[in-house]
């Protein structure tokens, strides 16, 4: 009797993983990869224009025509299939774009920023705690790098200082964050972002208004920002940037995923769904709450420090709370809770501003248009998390 | 034998007005408690205060040698007691197995270092609630076990009702409250349930049940002993036969107009 509510769900034929499923996932996802590609690389008007309208056809298609949802079904079935076609195709584009700065930098924010979301996701889609002050704990991260990059500790050392540092500093959030909640919790985390950046511009130790240099990221005695040539190859200094960056993504995608798809992951739901049913079945909603909100601090913090050493300087004004609703914006656009997603989400805030440049202030226009009608059409964001499906760890276990 | 629950004097005020007033009231082992009343008599505070979701301002509350007065909603759930909402309070875009393992969260491994390196444990640990919550839906309907992995909010209102209440019991309680579980379901749907719920009671014979419930016909079938409230006040306690033919019980439903 309730079997009609349950049909349209995933495909009951995950059973029939054959081979071709497998290359239909890869095929779907080097596609959108080399489109990705396309667009980070694309200098004429025209051709921008040409890969959004594919884009706006894509997820059209994707949601509209069956075979489309077949296979946003395949790939939610073979995830692995679609991580390591991802992460292949994102070397692809990084071999292919080896020489060009500009668009290294751009995939290496994008990353970067991915990865902050990365950190949200468990602070905002996870546990519900808002986060408004994001760009506040990534310039953390990036003061930390400027202040012991020219120290001697190793880099990816000062990294992890800059994510602890991060999470450290959010504590001081964390007490007032804790006993608010919703529009109060965001009130708090946007004043906490304001008073950051007025205590880092009247610093003179942090540099005041003018900010500070940084010291570009060196890897075992590898400094990236002289790195020219790899092998028989010329290639930019962004290229190592872009790597890291896209490396760091990969961790921060490996841990939420982890913690997603593991006990804590269901403990964060709960909290976030209904606290009231959560403490009367044992969880502590201070606990995960303050978890989620100190990682994901760390995560923001490490990306923001990569950044800032990519920049070469950090000034009070990457603080800003337009650069923290930039982040939110990612994270609401591409799907609460899906990094894929943010990814997407990430090229379209960032990217598609820049490559729009020609057209001057109209840019903006087309920008809020694209942005508004994506929520329009898919309120949920562009690739909304899929429910958390266990049965494959058990059938892959340890019975 | 000393009782499973005993609490004495269990008072609730909520600024001036005395939502439960020195409430003394005891259920043993394997015992089913039915407790009715008027709208506002205090039914669902009482469960709220049991719970911990409200501080009680005095009296006692023991389960068996464990002292549970005032202590937060976590320490009671994990000390044995569960219980359902008398509006749903599923988390319906997450799946029926997500829901039932909130049930036993408590006693899982939630550390983060076996969320993220060690998985095995982990993974014993889901494989194990995995069957487990199979088991348990399989006896309310075979068709929620089938579809374990499906989001919540795809269930009939019957099928979620089932669901609260696997998750309710899926961490082995000691104690089980049910607020209201026919609300919103037909005489038949109420019926069925009533009967998976007797059958299961049958195979846990220590679990103790207190049950909040307007349906006569469901305290009757269910109940070994009845609980009158009446603005916060126990106003009978009893079998079935003597509540229908109490005079103050019927003056409090009724109105007491002669």
């Amino acid at each position: 009797m309730s079997m009609a509510d349950l049909a349209p769900s995933l495909p009951a034929d995950t059973a029939r993983t054959g081979g071709l499923a497998r290359l239909a996932v890869a095929a779907t996802v080097a596609l959108l990869f080399a489109g990705g590609g396309f667009l980070l690389h694309a200098e004429q008007q025209g051709q921008v224009i040409a890969l959004l309208a594919a884009f706006v056809a894509v997820f059209a298609l994707a949601e509209k025509v069956p075979v489309g949802r077949r296979i946003v079904g395949l790939c939610r079935a073979h995830p692995g299939t679609v991580n390591l076609t991802a992460a292949l195709s994102i070397l692809a584009i990084a071999a292919a774009l080896r020489e060009e700065h500009y668009t290294l930098l751009m995939m290496a924010t994008v990353a970067l920023f991915a990865t902050a979301a990365a950190g949200l996701t468990l602070q905002m889609a996870f546990a519900g705690v808002p986060n408004f002050a994001g760009a506040a704990f990534f310039a953390v991260g990036a003061y930390v790098a400027a202040l012991l990059g020219h120290t001697g500790i190793p880099h990816l050392l000062v990294l992890l200082i800059a994510g602890l540092a991060a999470a450290v500093l959010g504590l001081v959030l964390l007490l007032p964050v804790l006993r608010t909640r919703g529009h109060y919790a965001a009130l708090v985390t946007i004043a906490f972002g304001l008073l950051l950046r007025a205590f880092l511009e009247v610093n003179d130790v942090l540099g005041g208004p003018q900010g500070m240099k940084v010291k570009s990221f060196s890897l075992f005695g590898l400094d990236f920002s002289r790195v020219t040539e790899i092998g028989p190859y010329d290639v930019s200094f962004y290229l190592p940037y872009a790597l890291a960056s896209c490396a760091l993504f990969a961790l921060a995608f490996f841990l939420v995923r982890r913690l997603e798809t593991s006990f804590v992951g269901v403990a964060l739901d709960a909290v976030r769904s209904d606290e009231v049913a959560a403490s009367v079945f044992g969880l502590s909603i201070a606990r995960w709450k303050a978890t989620a909100f100190l990682l994901g601090n760390a995560m923001i913090g490490v990306a923001g420090a990569l950044y800032g050493m990519m920049n070469g300087f950090v000034n009070p004004n990457s603080a800003n709370f337009g650069d923290s609703l930039i982040m939110l914006s990612i994270l609401v656009l591409g799907g609460l809770g899906n990094l894929w997603g943010a990814v997407v989400a990430a090229v379209v805030i960032l990217v598609i501003p820049e490559k729009l440049q020609a057209i001057q202030e109209f840019r903006l226009i087309i920008f809020a248009l694209l942005v508004i009608a994506i929520l329009r059409f898919r309120p949920s964001g562009l690739m909304p998390r899929a429910v958390r499906d266990f049965s494959a760890l058990v059938k892959g276990g340890s019975r | 034998m000393s009782p499973l629950l005993a609490c004495s004097g269990l008072t609730m005020r909520f600024g001036g007005l005395t939502a439960l007033d020195a409430l003394d009231i005891s259920v043993g082992k394997g015992e089913t408690i039915g407790l009715v009343g008027p709208n506002g008599s205090g039914k669902t505070t009482f469960f709220n205060v049991l719970t911990g979701l409200y501080k009680p301002s005095a009296g006692a509350v023991q389960l068996e040698a464990q002292d549970l007065f005032a202590r937060s909603a976590q320490e009671i759930g994990r000390a044995g007691v569960a219980r359902t909402f008398q509006r749903s309070r599923l988390m319906l875009d997450q799946t029926v197995f997500d829901n039932i393992a909130l049930g036993a969260l408590g006693r899982l491994d939630l550390s983060l270092l076996s969320a993220l390196v060690l998985r095995g444990r982990f993974r014993r640990q889901l494989s194990e609630l995995v069957e487990r919550a199979t088991a348990l839906t399989r006896r309310f309907n075979p068709q929620i076990a089938a579809n374990l992995f499906k989001p919540a909010g795809s269930f009939t209102m019957i099928d979620r009702r089932r669901i609260e209440i696997c998750r309710a019991l899926v961490g082995a309680p000691r104690l089980l409250l049910l607020d209201e579980p026919s609300a919103g379901m037909t005489h038949e749907e109420t019926r069925a349930l009533m009967d998976d719920l007797l059958a299961f009671r049958e195979e846990m014979p220590d679990l103790a049940i207190v049950l909040v419930e307007h349906e006569m016909d469901v305290i009757r079938r269910i109940s070994d002993r009845c609980i009158v409230l009446n603005f916060g006040k126990k106003i009978f306690e009893g079998p079935f036969d003597a509540l229908i033919a109490d005079r103050e019980v019927q003056t409090a439903y009724l109105g007491g107009a002669q």
